[in-house]
């Protein structure tokens, strides 16, 4: 049975610990069938069942022991939010088991829970209670938050609504930063904010590190997986690809891309050379034409 | 399933957060706030009491010596009142996921809690109109009882709460998959409004010689019936004609039973795809 367990002791093994994980999603008119699933049980005999549904992600196994850094990588659209969404437990898997031990701080998106309407002291208060803060907690910590923010002691107390963007990505930031939970899951956002803001990033990223916390990172920027990551999972096409240290999933990766770039240029030049030829077919009819 | 319970029980503190933000961010960018709490049932009262107790005089379903206990003034404020909650419920119940979409997609928490939180909403919004309910009840002479008080009371309230969270878990998770919900549910809470007897006394229909028997039965079992009778039953101990009867009695607490249950089962049977479409 498909399930996404958390369990809360904090023994040794593995903290994240995938078996055959799946994930499907149904395409286009058949979402609506899911309502006529519920009343009868499996797809089997339904025979236009197999062509629309899209699996994402399929028969993914890994472990991530405590400590460990995970960069995963992958092109677009093949899964690895999708990964990523279903350690955090805020997706279902249609087959296979996550096991995660201890608490996850996600850093899906940013400006999650923030409510336009409230301020952002408000939001901050609420944002960090829902994720398991306790209101002395966040008392002890709100200066620092702000600090970190970068927000104006003006602003605290304005709707967050009029934040810029900027504002409220930092502010989002800073609050899930502080959270204490073991196992961080950051996905694509240190591409936000401006230089300076992004050094304050790394550096409270390293400070966790340090203190022992697991994270998984999804990202394209190399840099960032090279300088935090001592594992990389390497994703394509919705399977688990290479499963290695940081440096060789980047490099099949890097391979592939390349590969890719090079069979588009490929097409792209017989593509060329086709229309050439067209065109010189044509030129050389209305030669002939002009010749009669 | 016992397992999900306490995770829900220990997520309470979460409820009360979304509470409170969803009432402060109501009443914070509005100059009279809670004073339209009271008012808009106000007004919806006056008007329907214009319309249906001096024009069409639904009053004389009424017992005959109902108005020296408020009447059916008080008649329709003690239904009235608690329709405005209900129907708030219906109205927003196809969206208590879809609002917090951003909330359910990167928080592992029950989800359960997000229509729970919206109906905790709406009963501290209930509680904040009965000064309005007390006021009429002292100045048009209301007559409660300890029967209405320590029976009808807390069971009108929990068993217009148990058929809300019942109808917010079932609506809130289909509506994520089939959006129609929203627009059907717009004209069941019409039909339900009238078909509840909240501007007429039940016996005008109950009475009539011109309704034949089955459909006399059929309108007993809607549980809204009897749950707005109770909430009457309160204020007008006594009236055989004002209590609900045991058809109303039991469809109400069958009713409600059985809409948290069918609720609760699709809500969990729906939650892998709505999941995957928030």
């Amino acid at each position: 049975m498909a399930q996404t367990d958390y369990g809360a002791d904090l023994a040794t093994g593995p903290v994240i610990e995938a078996k055959g994980l799946g994930v499907k999603f149904a395409v286009n008119r058949r979402r609506k069938r899911s309502l006529r699933e519920m009343f009868i049980h499996g797809t089997k005999r339904d025979p236009n069942a197999e062509g629309d549904e899209f699996w994402p992600l399929r028969d993914v196994s890994f472990e991530v022991a405590r400590g460990d850094c995970v960069g995963i990588v992958g092109k677009n659209g093949t899964g690895k939010s999708t990964l990523l969404k279903m350690i955090a437990g805020v997706l279902i898997p249609d087959e296979g088991e996550v096991h995660v031990r201890g608490k996850v701080a996600p850093l899906l998106e940013l400006r999650a829970g923030f409510n336009d309407n409230l301020t952002g002291r408000e939001n901050v208060y609420l944002v960090g209670s829902l994720h398991g803060m306790s209101e002395k907690q966040i008392d002890e910590r709100f200066e620092e938050i702000v600090d970190f923010a970068e927000i104006k002691s003006k602003f605290v107390d304005t709707p967050v609504r009029h934040y810029s963007s900027g504002m409220k990505v930092r502010l989002g930031f800073a609050l899930i930063s502080q959270l204490e939970h073991p196992i961080m899951l950051v996905d694509e956002v240190l591409a936000v904010g401006d230089k300076a803001f992004k050094r304050k990033c790394y550096e409270a990223i390293e400070r966790m590190l340090a203190n022992h916390r697991t994270m998984v990172l999804v990202s394209h920027n190399e840099g960032d997986l090279r300088r935090f990551c001592n594992r990389g999972l390497y994703i394509k096409g919705g399977s688990l690809a290479v499963d290695t240290d940081i440096e060789a999933a980047l490099a099949a990766y890097n391979e592939d891309t390349k590969a890719e770039i090079a069979k588009r240029k490929k097409a792209d030049e017989a593509k060329k050379k086709r229309a050439e030829e067209a065109e010189k077919k044509a030129e050389e009819g209305k030669d002939g034409g002009q010749a009669a | 399933m016992a397992s999900r319970a306490l995770a829900v029980w220990e997520h309470r503190k979460v409820v009360g957060l979304l509470v409170r933000r969803d009432l402060k961010v109501k009443y914070q960018q509005s100059i009279l706030g809670y004073a339209w709490t009271m008012l808009e049932p106000l007004a919806l009262t006056l008007v329907y009491f214009f319309v249906f107790g001096v024009i069409l005089q639904a009053d004389r379903g009424m017992p005959a010596d109902a108005p020296a206990y408020g009447g059916f003034l008080l008649f329709l404020v003690a239904g009235i009142l608690p329709w405005t909650t209900f129907g708030a419920i219906l109205n927003e119940a196809p969206r208590a996921m879809i609002t917090h979409s951003k909330l359910i997609t990167t928080m592992k928490v029950p989800r359960e809690i997000f229509p729970m939180a919206t109906v905790g909403t709406k009963f501290v919004e209930y509680l904040l109109t009965w000064p309005v309910l007390i006021l009429f009840v002292i100045f048009l002479g209301g007559r409660p009882s300890w029967e209405g008080v320590l029976v009808w009371l807390p069971l009108a309230i929990l068993l217009q709460f148990t058929m809300g969270l019942g109808l917010t878990l079932l609506l809130s998770s289909v509506n994520v998959l089939v959006r129609d919900v929203e627009r059907l549910v717009r004209i069941a809470s019409r039909i339900l409004f009238y078909g509840s007897a909240i501007l007429y006394p039940a016996s005008l229909v109950l009475d009539s010689p011109k309704v034949p028997e089955w459909l006399m039965i059929a309108y007993q079992m809607n549980p809204l019936l009897g749950i707005f009778e109770m909430h009457r039953a309160v204020w007008f101990a006594g009236f055989e004609e004002l209590t609900p009867g045991p058809i109303a009695i039991t469809s109400a607490v069958v009713g409600s039973l059985l809409m948290v249950i069918i609720g609760y089962w699709t809500f969990r049977r729906l939650e892998m795809s709505v999941l995957k479409e928030l």
